[in-house]
């Protein structure tokens, strides 16, 4: 076993680099971070869109979220990278991580918020507009709030497959933690299989505890309140599986 | 599952690897009983390895390697099968047995050679740099905190950050997957060169884009094989380096003008 692909000397070099895996780490989590709270914001203003009954905000809502779930998230950031600066817009790969990430997962969201929604009884907008709510009053004081314990177990959901997908800036030299193992595994001793493993369990460290929080709070709302939140559940994921 | 668990599963997975990967040895015995020679080759690198778009064939130094290989051991020059591979796919596909060997600009390192056995190199060649004719660039002393583009899994980095540091410029360096991808990220602004060995940059040379004359530490290819693999690699080395010797090689590069 002396110079295998797995060889203990990899490793050994592996972890004396440890340096360029954590800086990876740092930029994968900061661009989640932002990229997550964008996502959240995009995700609520249409998911309210297309709860609103308007016609035309609804197919704003619509054309947006197709348009993004059904594109390859490696395009978009090809496209951003290579293919806007021949029109004069020059994004530093940091702020597109952040920006077409968001993007991408704000479809997402929408439709998690969306689903939470539509989940809340109509008696609830008919009974705070009757007493002179606006629509947007509703939302922020009635069903939005009621909405987010049902929709936290989606919601984190969406977050764990954000963090995976900031690896998609790999593909443009992005800096994150995958670009840098790849980049450290094609140098030198060309140590792939270690260096995957480690970016492996880094990204499954970061994932595994949201993942299980997300399935332990759904479990606990079920056994809680059974007969309506497991109704509102099933509506949201009934929308949310894809 | 608590944490106990999750560990000694993770590490039970981690030996399992460790393991691994001490799948048949092969060597031109059980090539020629196969009857197929599968080398890794390079589709876009003009005289090495280069698909003619129109008839689909491979074409060049490295082609025609792999075919004398091929007559030598199975006794036919067309027993080949060509698997084209990029800097980055070689190596994986070495390990896992999809190819026997890998003729494809690969050049020869003291650490890959703790990963891979390679033979005598059959041609010498230079990392350069290809850039945009419109920038104006006349050699490396202009490149001073410039971004350059490199090939993951290539030698330039290290050769042009070395050269670097003996003419103090600071250079910083963009990594990517494929050739295709750093131009058009050089054609994009994004790099303001594109360094791989100047065999590689003849491909991309375009009417906006020029090679500069610099050249940088000599990059030697030779035939890799896996590392497990070591009859096969002593039988390659001992065919370059008869080669070599009798003047096959040396004819070969004259007719690709190499």
């Amino acid at each position: 076993m002396g110079s295998g692909p797995f060889a203990l000397f990899r490793w050994q070099k592996l972890f004396s680099d440890y340096r360029v895996f954590a800086e990876g780490l740092g930029v994968t989590l900061v661009v989640a971070v932002l990229a997550l709270l964008l996502a959240l914001l995009i995700g609520v203003a249409l998911g309210m869109l297309s709860s609103s009954g308007v016609k035309p905000l609804q197919a704003i809502a619509r054309v947006y979220v197709e348009f993004f779930q059904n594109t390859p998230l490696v395009i978009q950031v090809f496209f951003v990278y290579n293919a806007l600066p021949t029109v004069g817009i020059m994004l530093d790969v940091f702020s597109i991580g952040v920006l077409v990430i968001g993007l991408y997962h704000g479809a997402y969201v929408a439709e998690v918020v969306r689903a939470g929604i539509q989940s809340i009884p109509k008696g609830q907008t008919e009974a705070s507009r009757s007493q002179g709510f606006t629509y947007i009053q509703t939302m922020r004081y009635v069903i939005l709030p009621q909405t987010i314990q049902i929709i936290l177990p989606p919601l984190t959901n969406q977050a764990v497959n954000l963090i995976k997908n900031t690896s998609a800036m790999a593909v443009v030299a992005g800096g994150d933690l995958m670009y840098r193992a790849d980049s450290w595994a094609s140098n030198g001793f060309l140590s792939y299989g270690p260096a995957y493993i480690v970016t492996g369990v880094l990204y499954f460290l970061l994932c595994f505890p949201l993942a299980s929080f997300a399935r332990k709070y759904e479990e606990k709302l079920k056994s809680r309140d059974l007969v309506q939140t497991t109704a509102e559940l099933a509506v949201v994921e009934e929308v949310v599986e894809c | 599952m608590n944490c106990k668990k999750l560990l000694a599963l993770i590490c039970a997975f981690a030996l399992a690897l460790s393991l691994a990967g001490c799948s048949s040895v092969v060597n031109s015995a059980s090539i020629a009983k196969s009857k197929t020679l599968k080398v890794g080759v390079k589709e876009d690198v003009p005289g090495f390895g280069l698909r003619n778009q129109s008839t689909g064939a491979y074409e060049g130094l490295e082609i025609d390697l792999a075919k004398l290989i091929a007559k030598e051991i199975i006794g036919d020059e067309n027993a080949v099968s060509f698997q084209p591979v990029t800097a980055k796919t070689r190596g994986p596909l070495l390990d896992n047995g999809d190819i026997d060997m890998v003729i494809a600009t690969f050049t020869i390192t003291e650490e890959r050679k703790l990963t891979y056995n390679f033979t005598t190199p059959y041609y010498t060649d230079a990392v350069g740099l290809l850039v945009k004719k419109e920038a104006g660039y006349t050699g490396l002393a202009d490149l001073n905190g410039k971004t350059i583009g490199v090939a993951q899994s290539a030698t330039s980095k290290d050769a042009i950050q070395a050269a670097g540091d003996a003419i103090g410029i600071t250079l910083s360096f963009a990594e990517f997957g494929s050739y295709p991808e750093i131009k058009a990220a050089l054609d994009s602004g994004r790099v303001d060169v594109f360094s791989v060995d100047r065999s590689i940059l003849s491909g991309y040379l375009d009417d906006t884009s020029v090679i500069l004359p610099d050249k940088f530490s000599p990059q030697d290819y030779g035939i890799a094989t896996k590392l497990q693999n070591t009859a096969l690699a002593g039988e390659m080395e001992a065919l370059i380096t008869k080669w070599l010797g009798d003047g096959t090689i040396a004819a070969l590069v004259s007719k690709y003008n190499l």
